[in-house]
C-alpha cells in the first residue's frame, strides 16, 4: 500500500464515520436530555444525564405500549420472513426446474410485483373483504405480498446454479419432491436466505407507513408507529421521542451488523449463471 | 455376496422430446450379474436409454422389466436400482457419512442399522477416514468413492453408471476401471454402465452395446464387436487408433465400404497393395502408430512395432493381414 492509497482510505473512512455516525450520536445525546434542554436541537453534550428516566418513561408510556408494539413488529417479522423464504424458494424451484410454457408469464407476473407500486384503497377493499382489516396476520400476509417478488427473483437465479443432477440423485434415493426440496435445495439456498432474512427482517421491522394504513387501533401498535407517542400537535417531547428511536433502531443495528458480510455474499451468489 | 437374479429387459422402448425422436425403438436383454456398457457418440442417446431404465424419464412407449417386474410406470425408488452421475452428484452440505445414508434416512431405517450399512460401504471403498468430511474436501476420486458407497448402501438389484469415470484424470480413471470391475465381481449384481470411451467398454463390459441415432446398431462381447463388427459404423467406433474405412470403389473393390484396422496392416517392400507417404508417425514405445497419404484413398492409419520408425515424408509400401479385412455392401 503507497502512502497516498493509505491517506485516501483514511479520509474516506473519516468522512464515511461522520456521515453516518454523526446522526446516530446526535441521536444518543438528545435521548439524554431534559425536555427543555432536547427542545434547543443543539448537537451538545447533554448537561444532565437522564438516560433512566427517560427509559422508564418511554417504556411505561402509554400503558407499557412500547412492550405491545415490541411484541407486535416481531410477530409480524418473523412471520412474514417465514413465509417469504419458504414460500419465495418454493415458488423460485418451481419456476427454475418445471418445464412449461407459463413460466415465462408467471415470471413475468413475479416481475411486475417489482414494477408495480401497491394501491393502498383498494388493499384496505381486499383484507376487508377476507376479514382481515385490522389484524396481526392480515399485516404478516401484506408484508408477504409486498416482499414475494424480489425473494422470487434472488431464490430462481440461485436454483439455477444447482445441478439437476443432486435432484434426479435424491429422487433414486426415495424422496418425495417434498422432501427434495426441504432436505436437498432448501439448505443449500442458505446465502440467499441468510440475505433475505436481514435484508427483509430490517425492511418490515422498520416499515413505518404500511403499519398506519392497513393496522390501525391501538392494540395493534408496531415499534415505528409508537413514535407518534411523543409527538402531538400542541406539544412534543423531543428527548423522549429520540430515546424511543434509539430503542427501536437497535434490534435492526444488531442484525446487520452480525449478517453484513453474508448479505454481500448473498446477493452476489446467483449473479453468475442466471 | 449372493449373485444378482435381476434381469433388465427392455421391449421397443422409444422416446421422444416433443418431435424428436431419440430413442427409435430399442429391444435388449441385459443378462442378472452382466456387466452391460452402452457406448456410441454424444447424441446417440445412450444416457437417455439409461434415465429411461432408471425412471427419471418416462418411456413415450414400450415395456421396461427390472427382475421380471414391469416397471415402465413405476417411481425410480421403487425400481431397485442406484445410479453414479458422472458430476457424482453428492449433497454438498451434507458429510460423507449423511451422503451415503441419505437414501436410509428417507427410507426411516433405525439409526444403528443406517450407521452399520454405511460403515459397511465406508470399509469396503476405503472411506472411513473420510466419513465426516464434506465433499468438497475430497478429491475427485474419493468423490466418486462416496457416490458409489451411496448407491452400495441401497443394495440395489441394478447400477447404473453414467460415464462415471470422465472427469477424472487418466491415471485415475485406469484404477478406478480395475476398481469398478472388481466391485462388480464382489457384488455379483448386475450392472449398466454408459460410456463414449470404447477402451472402458472393452475393458469392463461383458456386453457392449453399441447405439446410434437412438437405435442398436450391434450388442455383443467385447471381443465378438471386434472381431465381427456388423456394420462400418460398429467398426469404426471399436478398436483403437480407429479402423481405416474406405469408399469400396475407391480401394478397387467391389464392396461399398472397405475397413482395415491398423493393427491388421504390415509395413513391406515387395508386393505392397499400398504405397504412401509418411505424414506423422507417433511413438509410443510399444508400437508407433503410422500416418500415411495414399494415394486415392486418403489418411491410412498404420500400428507397427515399437521400433519402427520411418523417416517423415518417406514412400512405403503397407499390405492387410490376410482373412482380417472388412467388406461391407
Amino acid at each position: 500500500m503507497t502512502p497516498r492509497q493509505r491517506n485516501t482510505g483514511l479520509i474516506a473512512t473519516a468522512v464515511a464515520t461522520v456521515i453516518f455516525i454523526t446522526p446516530f450520536l446526535y441521536i444518543f445525546f438528545m435521548a439524554m436530555k431534559t425536555k427543555k434542554e432536547a427542545a434547543l436541537f443543539l448537537f451538545s453534550w447533554p448537561s444532565e444525564w437522564h438516560f433512566w428516566a427517560n427509559l422508564t418513561e418511554v417504556i411505561q408510556a402509554r400503558n407499557y405500549m412500547l412492550l405491545l408494539a415490541y411484541f407486535n413488529s416481531t410477530v409480524i417479522t418473523v412471520g412474514a420472513v417465514t413465509m417469504l423464504i419458504i414460500f419465495g424458494a418454493m415458488v423460485g424451484y418451481v419456476l427454475q426446474r418445471r418445464q412449461s410454457g407459463w413460466n415465462r408469464v408467471i415470471y413475468g407476473l413475479v416481475l411486475a410485483g417489482l414494477i408495480v407500486p401497491p394501491a393502498v384503497v383498494p388493499t384496505i377493499w381486499v383484507l376487508q373483504g377476507l376479514g382481515l382489516f385490522k389484524t396481526i396476520h392480515g399485516m404478516v400476509l401484506i408484508q408477504v405480498a409486498y416482499g414475494l417478488a424480489f425473494s422470487v427473483l434472488l431464490y430462481r437465479s440461485f436454483i439455477g446454479t444447482i445441478p439437476r443432477d443432486l435432484d434426479e440423485a435424491a429422487r433414486i434415493d426415495g424422496a418425495t419432491p417434498w422432501q427434495i426440496f426441504f432436505r436437498v435445495i432448501l439448505p443449500l439456498l442458505k446465502p440467499v436466505t441468510v440475505t433475505l432474512i436481514v435484508v427483509q427482517s430490517i425492511a418490515i421491522f422498520n416499515d413505518f407507513t404500511n403499519p398506519l394504513y392497513y393496522l390501525p387501533g391501538k392494540d395493534n401498535v408496531t415499534v415505528q408507529l409508537t413514535l407518534f407517542n411523543f409527538q402531538t400537535q400542541f406539544q412534543s417531547q423531543f428527548n423522549l421521542l429520540f430515546m424511543n428511536i434509539l430503542l427501536v433502531t437497535i434490534p435492526p443495528l444488531l442484525v446487520f451488523i452480525f449478517f453484513n458480510r453474508q448479505i454481500v455474499a448473498g446477493m452476489t451468489a446467483g449473479g453468475v449463471k442466471g | 455376496m449372493a449373485v444378482s437374479t435381476s434381469s433388465v429387459v427392455l421391449k421397443s422402448v422409444r422416446k421422444s422430446f416433443g418431435a424428436v425422436d431419440v430413442i427409435k425403438g430399442v429391444d435388449l436383454t441385459v443378462a442378472p450379474g452382466e456387466f452391460c456398457v452402452f457406448v456410441g457418440p454424444s447424441g446417440c442417446g445412450k444416457s437417455t436409454l439409461l434415465r429411461l431404465i432408471s425412471g427419471l424419464e418416462e418411456a413415450s412407449s414400450g415395456v421396461i422389466e427390472i427382475g421380471g417386474r414391469d416397471v415402465t410406470h413405476a417411481e425410480p425408488s421403487e425400481r431397485g436400482i442406484a445410479m453414479v452421475f458422472q458430476s457424482y452428484a453428492l449433497y454438498p452440505h451434507l458429510s460423507v457419512r449423511d451422503n451415503i445414508g441419505f437414501g436410509l434416512s428417507l427410507a426411516k431405517l433405525p439409526k444403528a442399522e443406517i450407521a452399520a450399512k454405511v460403515g459397511a460401504a465406508a470399509e469396503a471403498l476405503q472411506l472411513t477416514p473420510l466419513l465426516d468430511r464434506k465433499p468438497k474436501a475430497l478429491s475427485g476420486g474419493q468423490r466418486q468413492r462416496v457416490a458409489i458407497g451411496r448407491a452400495i448402501v441401497r443394495d440395489p438389484k441394478v447400477f447404473l453408471f453414467d460415464e462415471p469415470l470422465s472427469n477424472l484424470d487418466a491415471a485415475l480413471r485406469a484404477q478406478m476401471r480395475i476398481e469398478l470391475t472388481d466391485l462388480h465381481r464382489k457384488l455379483g449384481a448386475t450392472m449398466i454402465y454408459v460410456t463414449h470411451d470404447q477402451v472402458e467398454a472393452m475393458t469392463m463390459a461383458d456386453k457392449i452395446v453399441v447405439l446410434n441415432g437412438g437405435q442398436i446398431e450391434q450388442v455383443g462381447s467385447p471381443m465378438e464387436l471386434y472381431n465381427a463388427p456388423v456394420s462400418p459404423f460398429v467398426a469404426g467406433f471399436i478398436g483403437s487408433p480407429k479402423m481405416n474405412l474406405y469408399d469400396g470403389a475407391a480401394a478397387g473393390m467391389t464392396c461399398k465400404t472397405y475397413g482395415i484396422r491398423p493393427e491388421h496392416l504390415r509395413l513391406t517392400n515387395d508386393n505392397a497393395r499400398w504405397t504412401g507417404t509418411v505424414r506423422h508417425v507417433e511413438r509410443l514405445g510399444a508400437d508407433t502408430v503410422i500416418y500415411l497419404q495414399v494415394p486415392g484413398l486418403g489418411d491410412m492409419v498404420v500400428r507397427a512395432d515399437g521400433d519402427a520408425n520411418p523417416a517423415i515424408g518417406a514412400y512405403v509400401g503397407v499390405s492387410p493381414l490376410v482373412g482380417r479385412e472388412f467388406h461391407y455392401t
